[in-house]
């Protein structure tokens, strides 16, 4: 505890010191937070039936949708608080409509990066009046954990675009 | 007296509402698609800032390309040595691609086989839309059209027409490309034989293309009937100086065909004045300047009248023409 508190302490010195959050992250290190790419893949069990399972995207062609998954696991012996995971949708994809989802988050999505709220909610600016946002306008997730993550548990987010 | 000449140009059509919008399909091939989230959390009371690996996917290469016809019907008489037809292969995928062509003038449904030239294929190098001493021939796997993303590349296919088919013949003629990578299903895939060393994935069109073409025999006639009144100062009908004559041409197409872009041509007669204003079109007044209307009448090189008659066919009937002029 004693070595923790001086970590934290160490951190935060390195920070007032210009360092970046990047690096107070990998002093820190509780949460590790990764993101994948996966498709849909219908297979076709001994019995006929179909299914469809997730894959690894590796090369897919425009039209193709793309289910990203971030995840972000606490390695720590503490519980970390106002955890909240940001996923801009990437570069040549539209995000799916309502297909963001996490278990024990808050979903909202920004057209800005800045104004986060429910996607009915966010409007934009077009020829001086304001309309609601578009699906494609969409372009940053953000999932808000209600409650603490617990020592050794992860949580995840996820949502599907479709490369355009 | 000369005779009204009258030039008939067959086979210019216009091309207006026929070029086919086939856009390309999607993010280029190679691009890759990157994603990194952030996670922000506080423990006890410092907060801090977690940035995730970099998940990136390829964009795979998409094989498509579509073939389309830019010459509606194309008329032709038998025994044409040498007659194109039109066609555009366009690039519907989203990485490049190098693509082959076939033609075949073979083919049912149709009352002649046109006769394949030798070479029968060309490219419209010159981008005049029309079979020109500059158009490069094409040669299989020598100079196969490479494309780009949502390019094009205009192509003509030569047939002659055989002697002895009659009006009204129709004879088919057709283009094919198709792409060099591969062909197949949609959805089968070239692994890493696509754009960059990405894969290859033959999009909807199965990665091959076809058009086809039709020559229509046409016989179609156009005919100028030219009658004259002289009236004189007197108010008699004695061609002296200073009487005018009248003109009245009368012009119709007879046949199956279309005479496209019909021009009236006549040049004023010699030891003649024309009288401005005086020219007509089915009674309605033409003016003399080279203008928005159909008529003009032009001193250089030599004087005359003309009139634009358009495309003509039986069906658009008689077509009269006035104009006059006074004896010098």
């Amino acid at each position: 505890m004693i070595n923790r508190t001086l970590k934290l302490f160490v951190a935060a010195a390195l920070l007032a010191c210009g360092f970046t959050t990047q690096a107070l992250a990998e002093s820190q290190g509780c949460v590790a937070v990764k993101t994948t790419a996966e498709i849909e893949k219908e297979v076709v069990n001994d019995k006929g039936e179909k299914s469809k399972v997730l894959v690894p995207a590796g090369k897919v062609i425009p039209g193709t949708e793309v289910v990203w998954t971030v995840t972000a696991a606490n390695s720590c012996k503490q519980a970390s608080e106002h955890l909240t995971i940001n996923n801009p949708v990437p570069e040549h994809m539209t995000l799916v409509p309502n297909s963001a989802f996490g278990p024990g988050s808050d979903v909202t999505y920004s057209v800005d990066g800045k104004t986060f709220a429910a996607a009915d909610k966010l409007t934009v600016q077009e020829n001086g009046a304001t309309r609601p946002a578009r699906a494609e306008e969409l372009k940053f997730v953000r999932w808000e954990l209600r409650n603490s993550l617990q020592p050794g548990a992860s949580a995840f987010g996820r949502f599907r675009a479709v490369l355009n | 007296m000369r005779s009204p000449r009258l030039l008939v140009a067959a086979g210019l059509f216009s091309l207006f509402g026929l070029w086919d919008h086939a856009y390309a399909v999607g993010v280029a091939a190679g691009t890759s698609i990157d994603n990194t989230a952030q996670v922000t959390y506080s423990v006890g009371t410092v907060s801090t800032t977690a940035t995730s690996n970099t998940t990136s996917v390829t964009v795979a290469e998409i094989l498509d390309v579509v073939v389309t016809l830019q010459t509606p019907s194309v008329p032709v008489y038998a025994g044409l040595p040498l007659q194109e037809m039109v066609y555009r292969v366009s690039n519907t995928g989203n990485g490049p691609e190098t693509f082959r062509l076939q033609m075949t003038s073979t083919l049912g449904g149709d009352d002649f086989d046109p006769i394949a030239a030798v070479p029968s294929i060309y490219f419209d190098s010159d981008a005049s839309g029309d079979l020109s001493p500059g158009d490069l021939p094409y040669a299989a796997g020598v100079n196969d059209p490479v494309l780009n993303a949502d390019a094009f590349v205009t192509v003509l296919v030569v047939n002659a027409i055989p002697a002895g088919v009659v009006d009204g013949n129709r004879g088919f003629t057709r283009l094919l490309a198709d792409a060099r990578t591969g062909t197949g299903a949609p959805g089968t895939t070239y692994a890493g034989q696509g754009a960059g060393g990405t894969d290859a994935v033959v999009g909807t069109t199965g990665a091959d293309g076809e058009a086809t073409g039709e020559y229509l025999v046409s016989g179609v006639t156009v005919n100028a009937v030219k009658t004259q009144a002289v009236a004189d100062q007197f108010g008699g009908t004695r061609p002296i100086p200073g009487a005018r004559i009248n003109y009245t041409i009368v012009v119709s197409a007879t046949g199956t065909g279309t005479a496209s872009a019909s021009v009236f041509n006549d040049d004023i007669p010699a030891n003649t004045t024309y009288v401005p204003g005086t020219l007509r079109l089915n009674s309605v007044a033409l003016s003399d300047g080279a203008d928005a209307d159909a008529g003009d009448f032009s001193t250089t090189p030599a004087a005359r009248v003309r009139v634009q008659l358009g495309n003509l066919t039986q069906a658009s009937g008689s077509q009269t023409i006035q104009f006059a002029v006074t004896i010098n």
